[in-house]
């Protein structure tokens, strides 16, 4: 059973630097996009202040959550090669 | 310089393109004509042979090996090893060896038979008979004759999605180097003839 747990060890470490980097990307995408919202709307009001406003609407986005299917899509996939080679 | 750099890109898709052919599932039509086990002692081509943790200890360095013996459509002999693959490389999560080497032996066929019975290997790896290693059946099943067309679906949505994810990266990884990365080098070598 020492091969199971490499699996599970190592795959979570390599997926959790792949969500990681994907979450630090998409949030800086996101903040590069409000800044330029901000410009192109005439400035309104304070800079930072919008922008935060808007980050704080990222973090409870739907895109933000489907970064978790970096976790779900590999362990579904597994599950299914485990039922399509063994018991069909 | 030039060449030195297309050389080592050559050879770094070379070990790509050898690496998914290794990897990727195949399909052979063919009929099988024995199955057989067989004592081995993997020597230099150990990386060829699986050898799971799946419950027997792997520290032995001789063992009895499932064999498939089949002859493919164009009458050459074709030889699978049937192996657990377990949770280990590559991911084909096979643990049903015995299963299969089953299956296998009931639809053994010979070429006298009055309607040979034709079937579908499943298969990764390769045969070559200098360095004696095998490709590792996966599954079999039975098909009415040795014309039938298989479509490799998993593997046209595999290359299509590996083929998309190394654009995606490449294509951020230019628009990185092009914003941030010229720029700076620009700035330092300022001046430079």
């Amino acid at each position: 059973m020492l091969a199971l747990l490499r699996l599970v060890i190592f795959g979570f470490i390599i997926l959790t630097v792949i969500y990681v980097s994907i979450s630090l990307y998409s949030r800086s995408v996101r903040r590069r996009k409000l800044l330029k919202d901000w410009q192109d709307t005439g400035r309104p009001g304070d800079k930072d202040a919008y922008i935060e406003t808007g980050m704080a609407q990222y973090q409870h986005s739907l895109r933000r959550r489907l970064i978790w299917l970096v976790y779900i899509v590999p362990i579904t996939m597994i599950a299914a090669i485990i039922y399509f080679t063994n018991f069909m | 310089m030039g060449y030195v750099k297309w050389t080592i890109r050559g050879l770094f898709w070379l070990l790509v393109i050898a690496f998914l052919h290794y990897t990727l599932p195949q399909h052979d039509v063919a009929r099988i004509t024995d199955t057989y086990e067989k004592r081995v002692d993997p020597g230099s081509n150990a990386m060829f042979w699986s050898n799971a943790d799946t419950g027997e200890a792997t520290d032995v360095t001789v063992r009895d090996v499932f064999f498939i013996q089949a002859f493919r459509t164009n009458d050459k002999p074709m030889i699978y090893r049937n192996e657990d693959t377990g949770w280990g490389w590559p991911p084909y999560f096979k643990f049903d060896t015995s299963n299969l080497q089953a299956e296998a032996s009931d639809l053994i066929s010979k070429k006298n038979d009055a309607k040979p019975q034709w079937v579908v290997v499943r298969h990764y790896g390769w045969r070559n008979e200098f360095l004696s290693i095998y490709p590792n059946a996966v599954s079999v099943w039975a098909v009415d004759g040795p014309d039938v067309r298989i479509i490799p679906w998993f593997k046209i949505v595999f290359l299509t999605v590996l083929a998309a994810l190394f654009w995606a990266i490449r294509v951020r990884w230019m628009r990185f180097r092009k914003r941030r990365i010229e720029p700076k080098v620009d700035e330092w070598t300022d001046g430079w003839a």
